[in-house]
């Protein structure tokens, strides 16, 4: 007997709803599953309505035809069953079914004009309880594949799910397993291409966008602990920033006149750079494994706005690496080297200044925030890099190209405008990027002027000035949950006590060299902190790496459960339907308003 | 021009055709009034852009044949143009753009209401600016007159006045008034009046009036600031612009590439500001390029907006020359001769393009005409 709370309500009431079960429970699985392959055939467009009730009374329903199908059919809701996350199976009721009095019509709201691109409907797992009593309910026979079931979830984030393992299995010359369900050949196809950035918004708080709001429901389970590369998030790429910057800095103190009064050694920077080799290698072939394992959980990194800032990341570490280059391994740098590192960078800027400039949801006065900085950074580093190498034309580009988008981002930031929903309300670590533009932004112009001159102390006073109201709000820092991206938020604090070498190499008095040292070493304690920190977290709590919701948010709003269970009495039952179907309708048009802003 | 307001309530007016009964002997000049009231009310102030065109490439051509001493191979390469060809488009922007103010002057007269309504509107008002800097390009690009005579200055002054004092007007009214603040009118085509600024900077450089042209040049740079941030910002999100207008997005082009020609004429060589302008200008231009899907929509049937592509392009070629003349490398000169080629063909494309549609410009049937105008904001 179907579970009145995962079909329609208005199903109990009717009095046709017993013959109808009998109907469709009459029919075997195979049978269900044409259903759902005629339906893949037509264009599937089909939202994660699925929570919709197929049918009531309600003459006031919007009805989108898109093809009938004429055969029995169900709609579904969600079932916890849903071996298939990713197509909501949409089943059509045709108006020829038994439904005479009562439920006039029948055709189903099935979503969307025909010829939307397809989106992606990941039917999010309830609580175990109603999936052990759907699976006890034995009406959907997926017998091998409930056995599957907990790889099934993660099917979703995988690059070729199913395919590659069948693929494998004939390889190593087993027979693929039979019947082998409509839902385990995961249309790839069918994965969404853009998940609106509204839906992180709406779906995640906190300063760095990662928790999952209480009202959320994610696409993958939130009971178990994922597979690691799920929860390896972009931003460890921040530990490479942190590290790399550091090798600089003790490169710059070993070697600058006014700090060789503290006798250090060239050793450090060499231990040091050699440290942040092997990190940023580690870093890179885990991420790139999780690239190609789990492309979908990368995308979603990408389109989130917080994470998209740190695709930057590893290619400002390598800039750093070619930065803090030991003299004892290297002197001199092939000019080519600098054409190659820029490249990625200019092609993600493209991208995303385009977006800001042009973007509908995603322009900057809606996704400004702070991490925004790392994607600003990029063009100082590269411009200091190049003009240190002898390179004169491609930094002065690097250099006006950010100096614009930094300008842009520094005023948006200081507005707080209220349209601006992820700058965080307390302070945060992540405060700290505001220092890391203008201190690089200093010494790229030192390097390409030739000397300290005064564009230079402007840029780096203003970064000073940050330093200071950033460092006596330090009480301010606190309570916060540990994550990895605070490694990226200390490499400011290294460009800042960086700066102020130079900048004691051009204006040497006690005062300044007092700064550079005692900027370096509030870098160096605040390092050795987070690494304190990063292991303890790392062996002892085992925590380092948490669920990473971030990523799994659902692309719909969830219906709220309680309705489920109140539609049992009639009375109330019209009016839930009208408000929900209010609030569908209301969704489908957030959708394709974000749909057609999709091409921006 | 339906284009340029659709994004108001509009009130559609329809002309009917009156019934034809005069008597055969006048119906030539019924005609004669009918299709020149019927040019006088579809001209537009975005029709300016033609000229803008025209005479940007007059000044591009007139500038690749100037013969420079030291020249790089490249650009001796372009000396085998002839310079009648150079004549021929000269000839070509004057002309146009003289019928082009003739018939605005005309509007104004006749059809005042319509200007008024133009100048109320968010895009309509920037294009108030397009007569005058042309007129200005046409002046930089003439050979006949030099920029020491007084001629040349008379004209300046004639010029840049009219853009003073629009200046005054709009950029008051960002930071004042009402429904008319920067926030809420901003718009890619706002950018106009910055360029306006700069112009009359460059020219004014260019007779030796130094104080002026750096008047000229801070004003438009504050503004440039100011208006650069607002448009990235995007706050009133994609609704400031009408699809049909896409293409006045190249504008985000043209204003880094005339600062940067400005400030070259003020300081006396292409110092590192220019630069650094110049190279912001080109990767907004890449930036635009990258994304095709941004203008599909509006590609889909010519429109005078199309106009909006080859100023940008060609003021970006000019940079790229003074560019070129300064670091004098092999590229650099490549990237010259480039962005000019690309800026030729794009004119010549659309000069064809639009002599193959004029026919549908400015003769259709009266009884098909609809009106749009827009409602001022309230």
């Amino acid at each position: 007997m179907e579970n009145g709370t995962h079909l329609g309500s208005a199903w109990q009431d009717s009095p046709e709803v017993p013959s109808l079960i009998k109907h469709i429970s009459s029919n075997d699985v195979a049978g269900f599953d044409d259903m759902t392959s005629l339906t893949k055939d037509q264009c599937q467009t089909s939202e994660s309505e699925s929570h919709s009730p197929s049918n009531d009374g309600d003459e006031t329903e919007p009805i989108y035809h898109r093809q009938r199908v004429h055969s029995v059919s169900i709609s579904m809701p969600q079932s916890p069953v849903a071996v298939h996350l990713q197509n909501t199976r949409r089943v059509l009721f045709s108006s020829d079914t038994i439904f005479e009095d009562g439920i006039p019509d029948a055709s189903v709201v099935s979503g969307a004009a025909c010829g939307e691109p397809p989106k992606h409907h990941s039917q999010p797992i309830r609580t175990a309880a109603a999936y052990n009593e759907a699976i006890g309910g034995g009406q959907f026979s997926y017998h091998q594949s409930i056995r599957r079931l907990k790889d099934k979830r993660y099917d979703s984030f995988k690059t070729w799910s199913g395919r590659l393992e069948r693929q494998i299995t004939l390889l190593r010359g087993k027979s693929p397993p039979e019947s082998k369900t409509e839902d385990e050949k995961v249309p790839n196809r069918e994965v969404e291409k853009n998940l609106p950035v509204h839906r992180y918004f709406d779906a995640l708080e906190g300063p760095e966008l990662d928790t999952l709001k209480a009202s959320e429901e994610m696409v993958l389970p939130d009971d178990k602990t994922w597979p690691f590369l799920l929860r390896y998030p972009i931003s460890s790429f921040g530990i490479c920033l942190g590290v790399s910057s550091q090798s600089i800095m003790w490169k710059a103190l070993a070697t600058s006149a006014p700090a060789k009064f503290l006798h250090i050694s060239l050793r450090v920077n060499l231990v040091l750079w050699c440290i942040s080799i092997a990190l940023i290698a580690t870093v890179a072939s885990i991420y790139l494994l999780k690239m190609v394992i789990y492309f979908e959980a990368v995308r979603r990194e990408y389109y989130h706005p917080i994470r998209i800032n740190f695709f930057f990341a590893p290619w400002i570490s390598l800039l750093f690496l070619a930065l803090g280059l030991p003299p004892s391994v290297a002197n001199n740098l092939p000019p080519a080297l600098w054409y190659v590192l820029m490249t990625p960078i200019f092609c993600l800027e493209l991208k995303i200044y385009g977006q800001w400039m042009s973007g509908g949801q995603r322009r900057l006065s809606k996704v400004a925030n702070p991490s925004n900085h790392l994607s600003v950074v990029g063009n100082f580093v590269g411009a200091l890099l190049g003009a240190s190498m002898g390179l004169k034309e491609g930094p002065i580009f690097f250099f006006s190209v950010g100096l614009a988008h930094y300008m842009v981002l520094f005023v948006t930031l200081y507005q707080r405008l209220p349209t601006n929903e992820t700058l965080p309300k307390e302070l945060h670590p992540v405060f700290f990027l505001f220092v890391a533009a203008p201190s690089v932004a200093s010494m790229a112009w030192a390097k390409i002027q030739g000397t300290f001159d005064y564009g230079s102390r402007i840029a780096y006073f203003i970064a000073l000035f940050l330093y200071f109201s950033l460092a006596v709000r330090l009480n301010f820092f606190r309570g916060f949950k540990f994550s990895l991206a605070w490694w990226a938020y200390t490499f400011p604090m290294t460009g800042a006590a960086i700066a102020t070498i130079r900048y004691s190499n051009e204006v040497r008095n006690v005062i300044t060299q007092a700064m550079s040292v005692i900027l370096s070493a509030a870098a160096t304690l605040t390092v050795t902190g987070l690494l304190i920190t990063t292991i303890l977290h790392a062996f002892v709590l085992r925590d380092l790496f948490p669920n990473d919701m971030a990523i799994a948010v659902s692309d719909q709003k969830p219906i709220p459960q309680k309705k489920w269970f109140h539609l049992r009495h009639g009375s109330s039952d019209s009016k839930d339907i009208e408000q929900y179907l209010k609030f569908a309708g209301s969704d489908g048009k957030d959708l394709e308003a974000s749909l057609k802003h999709q091409n921006y | 021009m339906d284009d340029q307001n659709q994004s108001q309530p509009q009130i559609e007016i329809t002309i009917d055709a009156p019934n034809d009964t005069e008597q055969p002997h006048r119906e030539p000049l019924i005609i004669i009034r009918r299709s020149s009231s019927l040019i006088l009310t579809k001209f537009h102030g975005g029709h300016f852009r033609i000229s803008l065109s025209l005479c940007s490439q007059a000044l591009l051509w007139k500038t690749l044949g100037d013969p420079i001493d030291d020249a790089h191979a490249f650009r001796r390469v372009l000396s085998i143009l002839p310079s009648n060809a150079f004549l021929f488009l000269w000839s070509l922007a004057f002309f146009t753009l003289v019928s082009q103010s003739t018939l605005y002057i005309l509007r104004c007269f006749f059809r005042f209401e319509m200007v008024k309504n133009e100048f109320f509107h968010h895009v309509g008002v920037n294009y108030l600016f397009a007569p005058w800097i042309s007129w200005l390009l046409l002046l930089q690009s003439s050979r006949l007159i030099a920029p020491t005579t007084i001629y040349y200055q008379v004209f300046w002054c004639a010029s840049v006045l009219p853009i003073v004092v629009l200046d005054v007007k709009i950029y008051g009214q960002w930071f004042t008034k009402g429904p008319w603040l920067l926030s809420t009118m901003a718009n890619p085509a706002s950018q106009l009046s910055v360029i306006g600024n700069f112009v009359g900077a460059w020219a004014a450089a260019q007779m030796g009036w130094r104080e002026c042209a750096l008047f000229l040049f801070s004003l438009g740079m504050t503004h440039y600031l100011v208006l650069f941030v607002t448009l990235y910002q995007r706050l009133s999100g994609s609704s400031s612009l009408p699809v049909m207008l896409r293409p006045v997005f190249f504008l985000f082009i043209a204003t880094p590439s005339i600062a940067s020609l400005a400030w070259e004429s003020i300081a006396g060589n292409f110092d590192v500001s220019s630069k650094m302008l110049f190279f912001l200008s080109l990767f907004l231009f890449m930036s635009l390029v990258c994304r095709p899907a941004l203008f599909k929509r509006s590609m889909r049937k010519f429109n005078v907006a199309w106009w909006a592509y080859p100023f940008p392009l060609t003021v970006l070629a000019l940079a790229a020359t003074k560019y070129a003349q300064e670091v004098r490398g092999a590229r650099a000169h490549a990237l010259m001769l480039l962005l000019s080629a690309v800026s030729v063909l794009a004119s010549l494309a659309l000069i064809i393009v639009t002599v193959i549609t004029s026919n549908n410009i400015f003769s259709q049937s009266p009884k098909s005409t609809l009106l749009k105008i827009p409602n001022p904001p309230a």
